[in-house]
């Protein structure tokens, strides 16, 4: 039987760079940049740190690999530092081993930064790391989430009519929020049709159904929940945590409907139980969820029990995950519009509800924020990490 | 009593229309076309792909291989397509090469072990891909294609009556280690003195090695350096034209150290029980085979799918990127030994407890959960398309990439790339077989893994 760490660990700052094409900083720029505003944010001496998660996905050039990659970045030496690697689930689960740590007594104080520097890399796109050298090769991200879309809109697309037009409707949303963002990667609107017209990635995917491919770095300060009213008085609770891992190399599981995430499911019951949600759509406010691609969103509608398999598409089209919604998902405009940092995106999401739960999100507030969920899906769908953060 | 026990052959998918290569250089053009090979195919992969269907027959003893252009200088073709054939490791292999007619010596190297007692059946596959110089006749000309034979003393398709040899070292085709492209002095000497002079010689020896005239001769398999050098030499052994067998020169090219085996597995399959076969084949000398028929052909499956080149540009750049293109990672050779088992013989496993076949080999079921004990099993090699992508993402010589799941007949599910289609009539629950095929290229080495296409039309599992 699972443990519970429910109200027993505080966010109290949040930090994060401005998404995009950073090339004018470098993976340590934008960590120190993150995590120096998430201690000026918690109004804490960065030597009150006790110990440290970094999230990275993919290191390069010396960035990003193993602990030091934060130590050096904030000379935060003769600390234990724990680097996170749990493909696109990177961040959240940075967060949550962190979340634990704190919740064991262990420490009273502690960081979690995610950060990724895509755009010093020779790739175009996001390729398929990690793969069998030539089992897998032809394999890319897009791809990876396409195979599964296309059998997805095989099984359920003629339901609602054209299944593309649904994943475009998530594009239009994103990007809408994403517009009122002034972090994010993309602030601008796009139309229904300049996401169907827009140039194939991988069928069914054009390019507006991708997030794009982004520099980036959050960062968060948490501790023990009795000590959270020392530092601010709007300071949020982890209410719920859950990580499942199902098979990497789902195309090979002829058990595998291949219309879903199981992690997902498996994940969000575990977070679910912990914050004692029964209905999800009606107890959550909003949702910062993994939509690498458009039609993922509308998975994780229905893997987190929005709705049932099969109606996401319908999810969307009624306008219920919208920022007037019952339910809005991504107000920051998500991956799609905020951009992907993968190691960055979990922490990144965290600070989105963060800032949402705290009233401070402007005019993309989602009003009378109460609770939130963070949701990360990674590798093919394989890795899936929620949280759940709600005010005191 | 010895001879042939079966035959295939394989062509390329592709085709070049020679009109098109003709307006790249404003040059009158060649009639027909041309079969050429994908950008992920090459000598091995046509003739596994030729072989496979005869190795499936099972008490294959020695594997043998011939071309001119062989992948590699140094590594057994021969082996690694024994190995994609699921054929056990005590297979005697051996690579031919150096000449047009490498794969007759080949097929008489492999009639003699069975003669002699060495091997029991034989399995000789040829295949070439020669790329012809830019603007040069050849380009036009030459096609790729594969054949297979299976030689053995029992279940004979057709008896071998003689057999017959001529070395000749007459320099009129050549490429030497460091050409790119083939070489030659094309004239009518060449013709005359090297071509005609050696086929009709080995003829001549024939019949009068088994007693035979030349009208007793139903169907000659003669293979031609140009499409047309190989009537004048039937009629020089008193054979009309009509029993020569077409050289496909106006749909396939000439195809090289392919051809011979190609054009008597054509002879085979035409042929009538009884009829007597003459097989010839030239390259500095000449071999020549005289066979009879123990049945009535029509045992070859037609592939019937082609995909033509658009452009001559689009052709040139395959043409040119299979040999190479880099970008692929470098694999240890610990690696690949020790997946040989489940990469290049495609085994899976099989769960005794619960049944269920999957790949890749496991020691874990992915259903039960059974630890230990799972079987080793070949998997089929036909099956459907689950789902797919068409990836423009991923750097390819040809856009979009087909990313395929593949359920397969009888069980385990695979995911490979699609090859050989237009990407147009790709859809879930299309019929597929995987065709071994050469993957991203590395910065010392070729890869070799299994892709699907499109099932020949009509050869339902």
């Amino acid at each position: 039987m699972a443990g519970s760490i429910k109200d027993q660990v505080a966010i109290v700052g949040v930090g994060c760079t401005k998404f995009g094409d950073n090339f004018d900083q470098s993976f340590e720029d934008m960590l120190v940049e993150a995590g120096f505003a998430a201690f000026a944010d918690a109004r804490i001496e960065p030597e009150r740190v006790e110990a440290a998660w970094l999230g990275t996905f993919s290191p390069y050039a010396g960035n990003g690999k193993a602990s030091v990659s934060l130590a050096d970045a904030l000379r935060m030496y003769g600390k234990p530092i724990t680097r996170v690697e749990n493909y696109c689930a990177t961040g959240t689960d940075a967060f949550r081993n962190a979340a634990m740590a704190v919740a064991s007594g262990m420490y009273d104080v502690a960081l979690v930064a995610g950060a990724e520097k895509l755009k010093d890399r020779p790739m175009r796109g996001l390729g398929w790391e990690g793969g069998h050298p030539y089992q897998h090769d032809g394999l890319t991200a897009p791809g990876v989430f396409a195979m599964a879309a296309n059998r997805y809109l095989h099984r359920f697309g003629d339901r609602f009519g054209s299944g593309r037009a649904a994943l475009a409707k998530v594009s239009v949303k994103n990007h809408h929020n994403g517009a009122m963002n002034p972090k994010a990667h993309f602030q601008m609107e796009v139309s229904e049709e300049q996401v169907l017209n827009a140039p194939i990635v991988a069928w069914p995917f054009g390019l507006f159904d991708c997030c794009p491919t982004t520099d980036g770095a959050a960062a968060a300060v948490i501790c023990r929940e009795d000590m959270a009213r020392a530092f601010r008085d709007d300071y949020v609770l982890v209410k719920g945590l859950g990580l499942a891992v199902t098979s990497g190399r789902p195309w090979y599981d002829a058990a595998n409907e291949y219309v879903g995430f199981a992690a997902t499911r498996a994940a969000s019951e575990q977070a679910y139980r912990m914050a004692g949600i029964r209905n999800p759509v009606a107890e959550i406010d909003l949702a910062e969820v993994h939509d690498c691609f458009t039609w993922t969103e509308i998975s994780n509608y229905e893997d987190l029990g929005f709705c049932r398999k099969g109606e996401g598409m319908h999810f969307i089209g009624e306008g219920r995950s919208a920022l007037s919604g019952d339910l809005p998902v991504n107000p920051s405009g998500g991956l799609k519009s905020f951009g992907h940092p993968i190691g960055a995106s979990g922490v990144r999401m965290i600070y989105e509800v963060v800032t949402q739960l705290r009233g401070q999100a402007g005019g993309r507030q989602v009003r009378d924020a109460e609770l939130g969920l963070v949701h990360n899906l990674g590798g093919p769908g394989s890795v899936a990490c929620v949280i759940v953060l709600g005010r005191p | 009593m010895i001879g042939i026990t079966g035959y295939s052959i394989y062509v390329p998918r592709r085709r070049m229309r020679r009109e098109l290569i003709a307006a790249a250089w404003g040059a009158p053009a060649m009639p027909g076309c041309k079969a050429v090979v994908n950008f992920d195919e090459d000598s091995l992969t046509m003739a596994q792909s030729a072989a496979w269907p005869l190795a499936q027959s099972g008490g294959v003893e020695a594997l043998a291989f011939a071309s001119t252009t062989a992948p590699y200088w140094q590594r057994s073709a021969a082996s690694l397509i024994a190995a994609a054939c699921d054929l056990p490791a005590q297979t005697a292999t051996a690579d031919f090469g150096g000449s047009l007619r490498s794969g007759t010596t080949a097929l008489r190297a492999a009639l003699d072990a069975v003669a002699a007692g060495s091997v029991r059946t034989a399995l000789v596959t040829a295949a070439d891909c020669r790329d012809g110089a830019p603007e040069s006749a050849e380009e036009a000309l030459f096609g790729d294609a594969a054949a297979a034979v299976s030689v053995g003393s029992e279940g004979l398709i057709a008896e071998l009556v003689a057999a017959a040899s001529r070395s000749d070292d007459f320099p009129d085709e050549w490429r030497r280690d460091t050409d790119a492209h083939v070489r030659s002095f094309a004239s009518k000497y060449s013709l005359t003195r090297g071509y005609t002079e050696n086929v009709v010689a080995v003829g001549r020896g024939l019949f009068e090695k088994a007693g035979v005239q030349p009208e007793q001769i139903a169907r000659v398999a003669l293979a031609s350096s140009d499409g047309r050098a190989h009537l004048a030499a039937a009629k020089a052994l008193g054979i009309p034209a009509a029993r020569v067998e077409d050289v496909r020169a106006g749909d396939i090219g000439i195809a090289g150290a392919g051809m011979p085996l190609f054009l008597l597995a054509q002879a085979l399959d035409r042929a009538k029980t009884g009829d007597l076969i003459l097989a010839l084949a030239y390259g500095d000398g000449a071999d020549g085979f005289l066979f009879r028929s123990m049945g009535d052909g029509a045992r070859l499956q037609a592939d019937s799918a082609t995909i033509e080149y658009p452009t001559y540009q689009i052709y040139r750049k395959l043409r040119e990127y299979w040999r190479t293109s880099g970008g692929g990672a470098e694999i240890s050779n610990v690696l690949l030994r020790r997946e040989e088992t489940q990469n290049v013989r495609l085994h899976g496993s099989l769960c005794p407890q619960c049944g269920l076949l999957q790949f890749p080999i496991a020691k874990v079921c992915g259903a039960c959960h059974r630890h230990g004990g799972l079987i080793g099993k070949a998997l089929a090699r036909r099956g459907r398309l689950f789902t797919f992508t068409k990836d423009f993402l991923y750097n390819a010589p040809v856009e979009p990439t087909v990313m395929a799941v593949v359920d397969l007949d009888g069980g385990g599910r695979f995911l490979c790339q699609m090859t050989d289609v237009d990407p147009a009539a790709v859809e879930i629950g299309t019929e597929v077989e995987l065709v071994l095929r050469r993957m991203r290229e590395g910065p010392g080495d070729h890869y070799y893994y299994w892709k699907c296409r499109p099932a020949p039309a009509g050869t339902g599992s």
